[in-house]
């Protein structure tokens, strides 16, 4: 995307001044969405975007800037200004420059480019179709659809580059059931990092019937009941559970400021010993995978819990080299605007032994927790919060009524000691995560998993 | 942190102004070249500055410069829409030509045609740039910022000796140009200047964290009150040290002003006439009907000087005014972009807003805030004999169902008995509807405060009867 003879004029340009690293991260990225929704196809758009940021650090500061261009005398200038935020002298120079290598090696089969604007509206079509079919309590369907082709390159002053080609494909459909006064909603996504054979993955049908039936399910929901119960969290999406109680407690800028539960526990016991997770952006076409990070270090599978022993923290570049620690490959950010800092990738509970139903039928009184609504978490206090938008009331082992959207509310290192059981059937669901007003694509994943004692939000005494 | 002087001196911003209609000639000049009905060419440009401080050093300090167009083209009573941020003469062209494209699956619809005079409630702008725009705002330097910054970390931390870490100070400020220009006939711009900062503190007692946030906006440094926020975001943190769950109960709760304007935020997005006219609205069918059990009154108000999203006209150019949609504890209107406008027979309430230039004009909020009263919080306070008052909710995206109306979310605060504040309390959450919620507000306070969401949403603390709280 730009001659290794600019880049290393422009890393030079930006050591200068007496800087200790610099950076260039180049993006291009042409996107295409599509929306339906009133059985209409609403929204057609496209977006090109292109531009550079530079990052220099001197100290523990670090000066970022970008451009919206490639144009050579725009990149000159950029580097200067940004070079003239300090003023020292510069020892370092960058000679020459490597290509990094990654373990992580992907086909793309259906170029988005390959596909028509009418075959992506009738996938749409048919969705809606589907999933009105489904019941004539469903009212609404919303369903968008969207692909992005990126072009990434990023090379800094240890002399290292690395270039990477990204697809990807987004499916989202939500649907609207009614039966009098009572409205329940029902959302289903599927996320790939690869072309529109992301469809061989699932079907856009199965994604239409399996948010309807969630929808029409919740339409005999009950209040759910307040205060503490046991509670069995199902696979896939349940993995959010570990993503907000743990995952954001362990990257490593928290940990840094002072502002991580999990700070001074390597090496300790932090969760129940039949816990093992991990962070994997290696996983091939998952949604949270790359071959690079946003700084250009290969993609990684990093071990953070085994056998409810705390392994390691989630870094990014600045946070290992702060901390004396290796990068773990996760210095993500959105976009050449942005300053990349330490993020999950693909972050799972690891399979364990038991099977998912002797899980449900050990529970005399407690909740079913199958599909959520994201979550939150206060890293410093381990507060966490996560939304159930598919829950189930459990009685004397048996699945019974569905309650309404609910919130489970806990402390991540207390519910990670509760884990008591850990099914053998893993599985991930796509999602985004937000931090810092900046979105990154994600998985989270678990297999059913049961936690002896938490907080249901409900709203019946 | 080193010396910013020369960056400071390169640095001067120079205003856009026509250059952003410039552009939208331009590219309106090459859209004719098409067989289009009509066009619309929105331009948007910020530059912005990133100051994050820690432990008395700069952390990051990052600067933007930024510009797109996003085209909107109708043809047949279809749309299509573009955007680039690269403004070359043959990415602006490809832009054009993708946009004519995405015409093509779109449906037909009548109402799909660009806004004119009568769309418009309003004939005159009730807002300009001299409100929005401040002048003095370009004669701070990155420096004088980066002071501001350090300054408020500092005043927390002193605050109160049980805070022992301010995990982030930030500064951040833009300053935003935008143009519209359409086949209609419609050409304009205006700019805006804003600044933001926020602190969160962490602070600790006898083996118990907590934790604290609170910010403050403005259209220029000036505006910002430093003490303040220092004081509530330690106040935020310290209170809540050493708090516990309590038992399940129903209970009256007392809402900071952050928390209910962030709840007021759910209901404001219930009210956009896309989401009545999609059936995924609970106010479908209730215009003219009392929703409050109380005389409230709620505005959306695009005329506001410091209000942050005021703004002289909306994302596709009808003038913004000031529109009561609740009007004493009854629902009088939804709001309105001119698509749903024409559907529902009406005019548009010029809530047009986008996003960026990467989006079409959707409908949504402005300033949007519930009227106080002048019932000061310690009355509010003095009223409640067993309740919670919460300082702070978690999980609002995700413990909210907008379209069937469930609110669950985690929250903290103190618990309140005989009009004075009790233990804190923590790891409990609070869970109604949205209806209901409308229903339960017994009293307004007179401290209405705003914060930035997705619009600029305000509230004053309020006093909201029996609701369940979860817990032991």
């Amino acid at each position: 995307m730009i001659e290794n003879r600019l880049t290393k004029q422009i890393l030079n340009i930006l050591l200068g001044n007496g800087a200790d690293f610099s950076e260039i991260f180049i993006q291009k990225r042409a996107s295409n969405n599509i929306r339906l929704e009133d059985s209409k196809i609403e929204n057609s758009s496209s977006g090109y975007e292109l531009g550079c940021g530079l990052r220099l650090w001197v100290g523990d500061s670090t000066f970022y800037a970008y451009v919206d261009s490639l144009e050579e005398s725009k990149l000159l200038d950029a580097a200067k200004i940004l070079s003239s935020a300090i003023n020292g002298a510069g020892s370092l120079k960058v000679l020459d420059l490597t290509e990094a290598k990654s373990p992580y090696v992907t086909v793309v089969k259906k170029l988005p480019d390959s596909v028509q604007a009418d075959a992506k509206k009738d996938t749409l079509e048919l969705i809606d179709r589907s999933a009105r079919d489904f019941n004539p309590a469903i009212i609404q369907v919303t369903s968008t659809l969207s692909d992005t082709e990126e072009e990434t390159y990023v090379a800094n002053s240890y002399g290292s580059f690395s270039s990477e080609k990204i697809v990807k494909v987004f499916l989202a459909v939500n649907v609207v059931a009614r039966r009098g006064k009572d409205i329940r909603t029902g959302y289903k996504s599927l996320a790939r990092s690869s072309g529109y054979e992301a469809f061989d993955f699932k079907n856009p049908v199965d994604l239409a019937l399996e948010a309807s039936k969630i929808a029409v399910n919740m339409l005999d929901a009950v209040g759910a009941p307040a205060g503490e119960f046991p509670v069995v969290i199902g696979p896939a999406f349940g993995g959010v559970i570990f993503h907000e109680a743990c995952g954001h407690g362990l990257e490593a800028d928290a940990v840094l400021k002072n502002a991580s539960v999990f700070r001074d526990k390597i090496g300790k016991k932090i969760a129940s010993e039949i816990v093992t997770a991990i962070d994997d952006s290696t996983l091939k076409y998952r949604w949270g995978s790359y071959k690079f990070d946003g700084e250009g270090f290969p993609s990684n599978r990093t071990v953070l819990i085994k056998d409810g022993i705390l392994q390691n923290y989630i870094y990014d570049l600045r946070t290992s080299k702060k901390l004396g620690a290796k990068q773990t490959g996760n210095g993500r950010r959105q976009s050449f605007r942005d300053v990349p800092f330490p993020r999950m990738s693909n972050t799972f509970i690891d399979s364990g032994n038991e099977d998912p139903d002797s899980i449900i039928g050990s529970v005399s009184k407690g909740i079913y927790a199958k599909e959520f609504a994201g979550g939150q978490v206060d890293p410093a206090t381990g507060d966490f919060v996560f939304g159930i938008s598919e829950g189930y009331i459990i009685e004397n082992g048996k699945i019974s009524f569905p309650i309404k959207d609910t919130t489970i509310i806990g402390n991540g290192p207390e519910a990670l000691k509760r884990i008591e059981a850990v099914g053998n059937n893993l599985d991930f669901a796509p999602g985004f995560c937000g931090k810092n007003d900046q979105l990154v694509s994600n998985e989270v994943g678990q297999p059913t998993i049961k936690v002896e004692k938490i907080t249901v939000g409900g709203i019946k005494d | 942190m080193q010396d910013n002087k020369k960056m400071q001196d390169k640095k001067t911003y120079e205003i856009r102004g026509s250059q952003l209609i410039d552009i939208c000639r331009d590219a309106a000049l090459k859209i004719n070249k098409h067989k289009v009905d009509e066009f619309e060419i929105f331009t948007a440009s910020s530059v912005e500055n990133e100051i994050e401080i820690f432990k008395g050093k700069v952390e990051t300090l990052s600067f933007s410069d930024s510009i797109g167009v996003g085209i909107r083209i109708f043809k047949d009573r279809s749309i299509g829409y573009a955007y680039t941020t690269v403004l070359e003469e043959k990415s602006i062209e490809e832009c054009i030509r993708k946009a004519v494209s995405n015409c093509k699956i779109t449906s037909r619809e009548d109402y799909n045609y660009l806004p004119g005079e009568e769309d418009s409630i309003l004939k005159k702008k009730l807002i300009d740039d001299r409100s929005l725009f401040h002048e003095d705002f370009l004669d701070y330097t990155i420096e004088s910022k980066v002071e501001l910054a350090k300054k408020l970390e500092v005043l927390t931390r002193s605050r109160d000796t049980r805070i022992v870490d301010i995990d982030s100070v930030g500064y951040h400020d833009s300053i935003y140009e935008t143009a519209i220009l359409n086949s209609a006939g419609f050409c304009d711009k205006y700019k805006t200047t804003t600044c933001l900062i926020y602190v969160s503190a962490i602070s600790k007692q006898e083996g118990d964290t907590s934790t604290g946030d609170f910010f403050g906006c403005a259209r220029e440094p000036a505006g910002l009150d430093l003490e303040e926020i220092a004081q509530k975001a330690a106040d935020r943190s310290v209170s809540v040290l050493g708090g516990e769950k309590i038992k399940s109960q129903r209970a009256d709760l007392l809402l900071d002003p952050v928390v209910s304007a962030q709840l007021l935020g759910v209901v404001a997005g219930c009210l956009t006439a896309d989401s009545v006219q999609k059936r995924k609205s609970l106010f479908e069918g209730k215009v003219g009907q009392k929703i409050f059990s109380i005389g409230v009154n709620i505005f959306d108000d695009g005329t506001i000087p410091d209000g942050l999203s005021s703004r002289p006209f909306d994302g596709e150019g009808i003038i913004k005014g000031k529109t009561r949609v609740f009007e004493d504890g009854y629902l009088r209107t939804y709001l309105y972009n001119t698509y749903t406008a024409r559907k529902d027979k009406t005019r548009s309430t010029g809530n047009a807003v986008r996003a960026s230039y990467r989006s079409t004009p959707e409908v949504g909020i402005s300033n949007f805030y519930m009227e106080p009263s002048d019932i000061g919080f310690e009355k509010l306070l003095s009223d409640v004999d067993r309740g919670f008052y919460v300082i702070d909710v978690i999980g609002l995206h995700s413990g909210v169902n907008p379209i069937s109306g469930q609110m669950s979310m985690g929250a903290k605060g103190i618990w309140i008995e005989n009009g004075s504040f009790k233990q804190p309390v923590r790891e409990v959450t609070i869970g109604t509807d949205i209806l209901s919620f409308c229903r339960s507000i017994r009293k307004i306070g007179n401290d209405l405060k705003f914060i930035p969401a997705s619009g600029y949403i305000g509230s004053p603390s309020i006093l909201v009867s029996d609701i369940m709280i979860s817990g032991k």
